[in-house]
């Protein structure tokens, strides 16, 4: 067995036997889903036509499938490193990516039941959100925000040191950024400033892709900005995750 | 009794070679110009008080840390940066903690294994080895210390290296498991590996170690024998003799007593001589009930690590 499909399975057991936490990841979105469907019932968005949950659906989703992405990799890697586990796979041969690809492989199945799951209550009368026919591309859109997301993650994990503190970064950049990035309320209601912020966001770009393949909000040129802006984070956020990242708590 | 090593080959290329090593930590030197060659099949013992720098040392050879100056070379290849070619032929006992979280003993052994592009056969027989082979599907979690400490050697033994490292193996061990641990170790050393370890326990290095080298504030301020250094140390032995026997003037006057002393029942002769005081003793009282102290490497290190400016040093170590 090679070490990449060793660690898959370790983490893949250690997610499993979490029940409390494999709980949470799913509910969690689908709670936001739940409240929002519920504040804003029948409700439209001004001049659009499109119902305020299809605006909150798409939102929601991407920003819980990011949020799971970060929190995912960012908790573990501390977590390995704090245990000296990071430090026993530095003193063997396996590479780097192996421990990586491992936890990318395992946020896109988290990512993948998230979506599902979410979609699926989506759809059920009350919520009442009809995909779009461009819906099979929410997959791809999916892939490079978890991708995004995860290296986001793996910087986080490499600075903070205690549980506490991933939690605090992490919200520290991810709430936030839900609001500014038009995940949680329509980005045409916020002010043209704040709008033009959002363009510094690496949500933003999920929540446009997202929506346009969901909802169809927005045509497929939609989805290809968001897509380069999702692959412009990642690289970004990839170059500074190698720079940052630590085998050791001393080193 | 430090065993012969007849698998020690003293014309071979030395398994590690450190070379005027030296590693600061801000103004603190923490290695201080440290040389050593360990053989191939040798049982090196390290050793030194808390904060002597045996763990940087250790872990520069491993090649986790980048020496300031010198260099280290593992069977004739350097271990800085990162050599993924030479780390399988090399095996570090983890932490205790260095567990993967929520997974049986046998599962956490598979993956480090697996790390290593070792198979599963490898897994059974070390835990078996080890003494876990009835504790497979434990969850490491619900492990008892001794226990932990016997897989966190087991995820160093799994790939089959040919130089070991390992820390203070035994600490968390019950006198049947650090014996049971010995036999380990000795089966290991009898297979051709090269051990490095650190041990706080004298009385296990005395009996495991070729040769152990003694770590005094960054410097290595000797290696040799056990033997050798007990020997060379110029520690005397004492003899006890039940009391009543012969008087402490009478004992005094022994050839080859250099003092005289009363403990509880005995009277206490302190020797380097002890042949001699023994052939003394033999005419006037009888050799019964007399009993032989010798020198142990314990003695020795005390001697060599006690600090003048701070008589209490060896009361005051604190354990890490």
């Amino acid at each position: 067995m090679s070490a990449y499909s060793a660690l898959t399975a370790a983490g893949y057991r250690a997610q499993v036997r979490d029940k409390t936490t494999v709980f949470f990841t799913f509910a969690f979105p689908l709670i936001f889903l739940v409240v929002f469907g519920l504040v804003f019932r029948g409700r439209s968005v001004e001049e659009s036509g499109f119902s305020y949950l299809s605006y909150t659906a798409a939102g929601v989703l991407s920003w819980g499938v990011a949020n799971a992405a970060v929190f995912g990799i960012g908790f573990t890697l501390m977590q390995w490193r704090s245990d000296d586990i990071l430090r026993m796979i530095r003193l063997s041969p396996a590479p780097l990516t192996a421990v990586i690809g491992s936890r990318y492989v395992l946020a896109l199945g988290v990512g993948l039941v998230q979506s599902v799951l979410f979609v699926g209550v989506a759809m059920l009368p009350g919520f009442d959100l009809v995909p779009d026919s461009r819906w099979p591309l929410l997959i791809p859109v999916l892939i490079l925000g978890i991708t995004t997301f995860l290296l986001l993650g793996v910087i986080i994990g490499s600075i903070a040191d205690t549980p506490e503190s991933v939690a605090g970064i992490a919200n520290f950049l991810m709430l936030p950024m839900a609001f500014l990035s038009g995940s949680f309320f329509p980005l045409d209601a916020m002010p043209d400033w704040l709008q033009k912020v959002s363009m510094v966001l690496p949500l933003r770009y999920l929540n446009d892709g997202v929506s346009a393949a969901l909802t169809g909000r927005g045509d497929l040129s939609d989805i290809g900005w968001g897509s380069l802006g999702l692959v412009a984070f990642a690289v970004v956020f990839g170059a500074v995750a190698a720079r940052t990242f630590r085998w050791t708590k001393s080193s | 009794m430090s065993s012969p090593s007849p698998t020690t080959d003293h014309g071979a290329q030395p398994a590690v070679v450190v070379d005027n090593v030296t590693k600061n930590y801000g103004s603190r030197r923490a290695v201080d110009g440290v040389s050593l060659d360990i053989r191939r099949g040798e049982f090196f013992g390290l050793l030194g008080p808390n904060g002597a720098g045996k763990s940087t040392l250790v872990e520069i050879m491993e090649g986790l840390r980048r020496a300031d100056s010198g260099s280290v070379t593992v069977f004739g290849e350097p271990t800085w940066p990162r050599n993924t070619g030479l780390l399988p032929r090399m095996g570090v006992q983890t932490q205790s903690s260095a567990f993967f979280v929520r997974q049986t003993v046998h599962e956490h052994l598979r993956t480090v294994a697996a790390l290593f592009g070792t198979d599963r056969a490898a897994v059974d027989r070390t835990l078996e080895a080890v003494g876990l082979g009835d504790k497979h599907d434990v969850r490491v979690d619900d492990l008892s210390g001794g226990q932990r400490q016997r897989l966190a050697i087991a995820s160093a033994l799994v790939h089959g290296p040919e130089l070991i490292f390992l820390d203070e193996p035994t600490a968390a061990l019950d006198t049947e498991g650090r014996r049971d641990l010995w036999e380990v170790l000795r089966g290991l050393k009898a297979a051709g590996r090269t051990i490095v370890y650190t041990t706080h326990h004298l009385d296990e290095a005395e009996a495991l170690c070729d040769r152990v080298g003694i770590l005094v504030d960054g410097r290595l301020v000797v290696t040799d024998e056990p033997q050798n250094l007990i020997g060379n140390s110029g520690a005397t032995s004492r003899l006890l003799v039940p009391l009543g026997r012969i008087d402490e003037e009478q004992a005094a006057g022994l050839p080859g007593v250099e003092d005289v002393a009363v403990q509880g029942g005995h009277l206490v002769l302190q020797t380097r001589a002890t042949g001699r005081v023994l052939a003394a003793l033999d005419p006037l009282t009888g050799l019964d009930g007399v009993q032989t102290r010798t020198p142990s490497l314990e003695d020795v290190y005390l001697e060599l690590t006690a600090r003048p400016q701070s008589p209490l040093a060896s009361n005051n170590q604190e354990q890490s």
